[in-house]
């Protein structure tokens, strides 16, 4: 945030700048992330452990208007945000998930995602007590229940 | 590192212009073909063309079909750069003509009643939603300055932990989601902007859920509290 409206770079220069830090979020993040959650897709696909998935979380899912394979996204989600996107793709890909689950999903990957690294990069730093972690861990797990309710009546 | 979490930044009126054009641009409000797509971030984001499948004319996505596994993943996200790299592009516009200090000075007032934290916490907020570690040291040292109390800091913390670095995670990887199709053909619905409003609200909804959690509980502990006091 050290650039000031006054300054005349040029907006061609601050859009290129921008999508040079883009491009790196898209070969550092994104093709690694969504290529490894193919792999795992596949693996789970192949072992039929998707499916045994699918029928556990199924009812639960079923409550937000998503099906049970839904549940893989947020796991992936709570490891890191981009791996719960990658798992999002891969099982729109497959046909497990459509469309309007996307859209269910989506804010929810966000609001629990990355929880693992952020409670050391966050409440860490910040130095909350350690007895206070589950509430913090609570309150994005109910945040991204509630935004799935909601997606779910929105879209 | 050294945090100053006092500084003054002009707002000026292009900002309030780059803030609205922000909300427009990422609703999808105006998504068409007509002139008005260019105010549009999916119809200018595009897509890509068909390739020739064979010699008499048949067309084919150029991601190919029927693969899997790790290669077929590597082609679907290479395809999902461009929209990564246009996104963050426009982003970048948007904070360099001061949409980002405008949504602090609009938010700054609103803090104590919708949260329960001190508008101080105005620059760390914003600062939250683009890294989580510009967020977590500014809160730290605004708890350092008495800025903060305890409360207040947890109340704080739980908003940024929930969806931590909205802003930039979200345009980095989630964006991608709304350009998509299914299996049927179906585009995803909503808009990039309804995911974010529903994760900003829901942030809030968080850190206030941590707001009544630690008032109902802050009264058992005030006794053992005050004793601990040196």
């Amino acid at each position: 945030m050290s650039t000031t409206p006054e300054s005349n770079k040029m907006i061609t220069d601050v859009f290129v700048e921008g999508a040079r830090k883009g491009w790196g979020i898209a070969i550092n993040s994104t093709i690694p992330n969504i290529m490894m959650a193919f792999v795992i897709i596949k693996i789970l696909t192949l072992t039929g452990f998707l499916d045994v998935l699918a029928k556990v979380f199924g009812p639960v899912m079923a409550l937000f208007g998503v099906p049970g394979e839904g549940a893989a996204v947020l796991m992936a989600a709570v490891m890191s945000m981009g791996g719960g996107v990658g798992v999002a793709v891969g099982l729109l890909n497959e046909g497990a998930l459509h469309a309007r689950d996307i859209a269910i999903l989506a804010p929810a990957i966000y609001l629990m995602g990355s929880t693992i690294q952020y409670a050391g990069r966050i409440l860490g730093v910040v130095g909350v007590e350690g007895q206070r972690y589950p509430l913090m861990f609570g309150v994005c797990i109910l945040n991204a229940l509630l935004a799935m309710f909601v997606m779910n009546l929105l879209v | 590192m050294i945090v100053s979490t006092k500084v003054e930044e002009k707002v000026s009126f292009g900002g309030y212009i780059a803030l609205a054009f922000a909300v427009v641009f990422f609703s999808g409000l105006l998504k068409s073909g007509e002139w008005y797509g260019v105010f549009d971030f999916t119809t200018l984001n595009g897509g890509f063309g068909k390739l020739m499948s064979n010699a008499t004319g048949g067309m084919a996505a150029f991601r190919g079909t029927g693969g899997s596994g790790a290669a077929d993943g590597f082609l679907f996200a290479l395809g999902l750069v461009p929209t990564t790299m246009f996104a963050l592009g426009m982003i970048n516009i948007l904070e360099h003509y001061g949409a980002l200090r405008v949504a602090r000075k609009l938010l700054t007032p609103l803090l104590r009643p919708i949260m329960g934290i001190p508008g101080s916490t105005g620059l760390a907020i914003i600062g939250s939603l683009q890294s989580t570690d510009v967020g977590a040291s500014l809160t730290k040292a605004l708890e350092n300055e008495g800025e903060l109390n305890k409360t207040e800091r947890d109340i704080f913390t739980a908003f940024q932990f929930s969806g931590g670095a909205m802003i930039v995670n979200f345009f980095g990887s989630g964006a991608i989601l709304f350009t998509l199709t299914d299996t049927t053909g179906a585009a995803v619905p909503g808009s990039i902007g309804l995911a974010l409003v529903v994760m900003f609200v829901f942030k809030i909804v968080g850190a206030n859920v941590v707001r009544f959690f630690l008032n109902a509980t802050g009264k058992k502990e005030a006794k053992p509290q005050v004793a601990e006091v040196r």
